[in-house]
């Protein structure tokens, strides 16, 4: 009798644990995740609404990706697991070509009406920058982020500068005259920038990858399975980058720890995008004013100032069972209503080109002054190389960042050489 | 007809045979096939011969753990030992509130790791942190306990000590209980100091117990992780990147499967060995 | 002299024991503080406020982790004791071959490394389904060697006169593991309980590996992602008051069976 009840409970109680995962089912809908940002969430809603009233026979239901360490980890979870939604729009560039090399991914230049539209939105270098190895395109570009030059206004105005600084000598000089030890305790107190000296593969986004594509007017750092990183403009980043810091104009404290730093005047310019501006809308001291301007360049440089785009971008999964359904969804999302949607309702940019001369979008500019500097920016924008090993290269390159930059122990030549070498190894087959 | 009392000691361990199969010898087995495989859980596995081993032979970062592991082993585990026979011989003699002292010094020990990395991290901050705070107040200079790639692994091994040495400080206590009292009344007879008898009797009576603190502390050290995944992600320039810390990196963030399972084959026999080593030297000493 | 020497015992131990206690005053302290101030805190901050407290609760679900936790916790603990003293009792009071082939291979595994065996189980729970599911957290530790020899061990020292007794009143052998032995046995079961509760509630590198659903993330993996992740937007005080949320449990427990806990840890060191 124990023993029988025992095993029944103990089925039970297994059968019960099974069900207590994470199970998604849409009947025959097909499922979008989006991100899991409030106004993203709003936005899909929009769209979703718009499309259902119009298309009730292939109807669509929109979830926020679900909450874990990140949303990177909870999309390769479920391609583990094959519980991959239809569609999925916050797809880091980074990420896609591993998966498309996995076989996952719908190839999106099968879909019939896909190549005018997508030449219709994007211009040809962010048409190449998309495609995979094997000249399939798996991903749509939809938003971008610029990482730019944000800085209080009044600071440069107090140090009798002309503007924001352009080069690197230009920098240099406004550092020296915003340094200051200000309770003479023989450490120094404020700082004219600032970035986080964390090693973590990501926080090269914030200063060496937005620096170094500016640099070099947009160069890959790897290329057919190849560092090509090794050359000048790399190694004039990391010399820039680790004088700021030799000369204290950049704090080598964590001073994200304590309250936002540039809102305090505590330092007076940063690499950021443009979700700071909602940020500091809402906390900026009275008579705080800012401005955004481009990243900083080697002296002496011509053309363009890139930067880096955190591009996301919409991918199709091979498990959806109606793939030209799904594309026609995710045209909606990225047709020009669909894009200034986005914009009114994220303040995100879209990655179309001509947003800032289209005249479609002009009253959202003149309403949303500070993004116009980013739309403008958005024609010189890059988002990643397409190698299923990004995360190992940016990996490699933040061990001798930290070497170099903020230990001082190695030359700029010889990191550079070094973090090239250890990316070569990575393709060694 | 089945023997019902035949068949039931199988049934009883039928439990364990299930896990012995399934979460060990499988295990085990596919972890070596692994070790000869290239595979990042999306894509079919791809059979690479020798490649993985060729490729650990030449991985610095890979021997650079293992050495931070073993720098943070020989910090810790002396410095563990002689605070928790200094404060095990202390207790051990007739105090009042015993159990109020061994229950604080047992504190640590009980809450998570993570709690106690959490906490440390705040303590060893470079600005705001207590421990410069004070070091500041006496007058001196303040440390880069966490950011200085020398002295971020022995910091780890401090706190480490300090999460620990309570429980060893039991261990000690139990084993000093048995040191027939006899023993110190005769040395007490013929006139030994405190120091002599606790040399001369104490330490040789209790020398199994310092062999198993000795174990027990080499096995926990090599698994040492969420200390330094909490406090410094492996910073600063790869010092306190532990052994467990570099193969959970390359099996669980970049998805080197194959790779991760030969790093973790050869650093459990490194393991095997240390322990084995230790055993001898026991032996040898008894 | 002596009274010298006692006095500079108890200096010793009080200094000892502030070392081991202040820094959890000043973590409690801290969570309470206002986030200015924690920058300077000492003894007690200038004002006190739950504010931290409530924007952790907003950020993450730690109510949730709470109750995985628990949940986890306790099914791995219930397991341990049934199996563990089912199968210790096999081996110590039953006859039957292989018995000691069985003994020495639990005792050989105890041995070996997880990092060998990691990869692999995380391997075994992808093929099962089994990500992000409460069977990938309890499953794999149900079965615990320690515990096995452990409840050997202890009921090798109960009389097999009780035992046969029993059989000759019609009791099977699951009746005399419940009925008789687990009665008779209680300081084994207390100790391998509390270690097995104690060592489940802190495991974390298993359920980082295994859960990437924060609804079902046990409550040390949630503050681990919290402090390391960039959630917590910096605000020290928030990461202060989860680490306090994650200690609480534990420490209550063992403030009120202190006895219990200090014995039961002791206990292991003797059977090594």
């Amino acid at each position: 009798m124990i023993k029988k009840t025992f095993i029944i409970i103990c089925l039970a109680f297994i059968s019960l644990l099974n069900s207590c995962g994470s199970g998604k089912t849409t009947g025959n809908k097909l499922l979008y995740w989006c991100s899991n940002n409030t106004d993203e969430i709003n936005f899909a809603k929009v769209r979703t609404e718009e499309w259902n009233s119009g298309n009730p026979a292939h109807p669509v239901k929109y979830q926020p990706v679900p909450e874990g360490r990140s949303s990177e980890e909870i999309i390769l979870a479920a391609v583990v697991g094959n519980t991959t939604p239809d569609i999925y729009s916050n797809m880091w560039q980074g990420d896609v070509e591993a998966y498309a090399q996995a076989g996952v991914l719908v190839a999106l230049d099968t879909l019939p009406g896909f190549h005018d539209f997508i030449y219709n939105r994007c211009d040809s270098a962010v048409v190449e920058e998309i495609t995979s190895h094997d000249g399939h395109i798996y991903q749509v570009p939809w938003k971008i982020n610029p990482i730019m030059l944000i800085y209080n206004v009044n600071i440069i105005n107090d140090l009798g500068l002309n503007g924001p600084p352009h080069t690197y000598d230009q920098f240099f000089d406004a550092s020296k005259k915003f340094q200051k030890d200000l309770n003479g305790d023989g450490y120094v107190d404020q700082w004219f920038g600032y970035s986080e000296v964390l090693v973590t593969w990501w926080q090269r986004f914030f200063d060496f990858y937005p620096l170094y594509l500016a640099a070099s007017g947009g160069a890959p750092l790897v290329k057919d399975d190849k560092a090509v990183f090794n050359n000048v403009y790399a190694v004039e980043v990391f010399r820039f980058l680790q004088t700021l810091y030799r000369r204290k104009y950049f704090a080598k404290e964590q001073l994200s720890a304590r309250q936002d730093p540039f809102l305090a005047g505590v330092i007076a310019s940063r690499f950021t995008g443009p979700w700071e501006i909602a940020h500091a809308e809402k906390f900026k001291p009275k008579g705080f004013q800012y401005e955004y301007s481009t990243m900083p360049v080697p002296d002496g440089h011509r053309g363009p100032v890139y930067t880096y785009g955190d591009p996301k971008n919409i991918v199709i999964f091979k498990s959806c069972k109606d793939p030209v359904s799904a594309w026609n969804y995710v045209k909606t999302l990225i047709d020009k209503e669909g894009d200034l949607r986005l914009l009114e309702i994220t303040n995100q940019l879209p990655r179309r080109k001509e947003l800032e001369s289209d005249p479609f979008f002009s009253s959202y500019f003149s309403k949303n002054p500070k993004m116009k500097i980013f739309a403008e920016q958005s024609k010189y924008v890059r988002g990643t190389d397409a190698s299923p090993v990004l995360k190992e290269v940016f990996d490699l390159i933040s061990q001798e960042y930290e070497a170099c930059v903020v230990y001082g122990q190695k030359s700029p030549e010889q990191a550079v050489k070094d973090a090239s070498d250890a990316v070569d190894l990575l393709f060694i087959k | 007809m089945i023997n019902r009392k035949k068949i039931m000691p199988y049934l009883l361990v039928s439990p364990y045979i299930v896990h012995f199969l399934l979460f060990v010898s499988f295990p085990v087995i596919f972890s070596i096939i692994l070790t000869f495989h290239k595979w990042n859980i999306i894509s079919p596995m791809e059979y690479t011969g020798t490649a993985n081993y060729i490729k650990l032979f030449s991985d610095k970062t890979f021997f650079k753990s293992i050495g931070n592991t073993l720098i943070f082993l020989v910090i810790h585990i002396p410095l563990q030992i002689i605070i928790a026979l200094f404060l095990a011989e202390i207790l051990n003699q007739n105090i009042k509130m015993r159990r109020f002292f061994r229950g604080a010094f047992f504190l640590p020990v009980i809450v998570s790791g993570v709690v106690v990395s959490m906490l440390w991290q705040q303590l060893y901050g470079f600005d705001t942190g207590l421990m410069n705070r004070v070091l500041t107040a006496v007058g001196l200079d303040k440390v880069g306990w966490l950011i200085d790639p020398k002295i971020a692994m022995p910091s780890i091994a401090l706190m480490a000590t300090w999460k620990n040495v309570g429980l060893y400080i039991i261990l000690f206590l139990v084993g000093l209980q048995t040191v027939p009292v006899q023993y110190y009344e005769a040395a007490d007879l013929e006139g030994a100091s405190h120091w002599q008898k606790f040399f001369r009797i104490t330490l040789p009576m209790i020398n199994p117990t310092i062999f198993m603190v000795l174990i027990l502390s080499t096995i926990g050290g090599f698994s040492l992780f969420i200390e330094p995944y909490i406090m410094t992600g492996g910073g600063p320039l790869n010092s306190t990147v532990s052994a467990v810390l570099y193969i959970y990196k390359q099996g669980f963030f970049y998805y080197h499967m194959g790779y991760a399972a030969t790093l973790g084959l050869f650093f459990a026999f490194i393991i095997l060995a240390v322990i084995i080593i230790q055993k001898k030297f026991i032996e040898k000493n008894n | 002299m002596k009274s010298l020497r006692k006095i500079l015992f108890y200096l010793a131990l009080t200094i000892s024991a502030l070392i081991f206690v202040y820094p959890f005053y000043w973590m409690v302290i801290g969570s309470v503080s206002p986030e200015s101030e924690i920058g300077n805190l000492t003894f007690f901050p200038d004002s006190l406020t739950l504010s931290s407290y409530s924007q952790m609760f907003d950020k993450i679900p730690i109510g949730g982790a709470f109750i995985n936790s628990i949940i986890v916790s306790l099914s791995i603990t219930i397991g341990v004791l049934v199996f563990g003293s089912m199968i210790g009792y096999a081996l110590s009071k039953l006859v039957f071959k292989g018995r000691d082939l069985i003994f020495y291979i639990i005792i050989f595994t105890m041995t070996l490394p997880f990092q060998i065996t990691l990869i692999p189980q995380y391997i075994i729970m992808v093929k099962f389904g089994w990500i992000d599911t409460y069977l990938a957290l309890i499953v794999p530790y149900l079965v615990n060697a320690l515990s096995i020899i452990m409840f050997r061990q202890y009921f090798k020292t109960i009389p097999d006169s009780l035992i046969d007794a029993s059989r000759i009143d019609g009791c099977n052998e699951l009746q005399i593991i419940f009925r008789i032995l687990w009665p008779n046995s209680l300081p084994a079961i207390v100790t391998i309980g509390i270690i097995t509760f104690m060592a489940s509630w802190n495991e974390v590198l298993w359920p980082l590996i295994v859960i990437r659903d924060e609804s079902l993330m046990t409550m040390p993996q949630l503050v681990t992602l919290f402090s390391v992740g960039g959630r917590a937007d910096s605000q020290l005080g928030v990461k202060l008051a989860s680490a306090v949320m994650l200690a609480l449990p534990i420490v209550l427990a063992y403030l009120f069976f202190q006895k219990y806990f200090i014995q039961s840890m002791a206990s292991t060191g003797l059977k090594e």
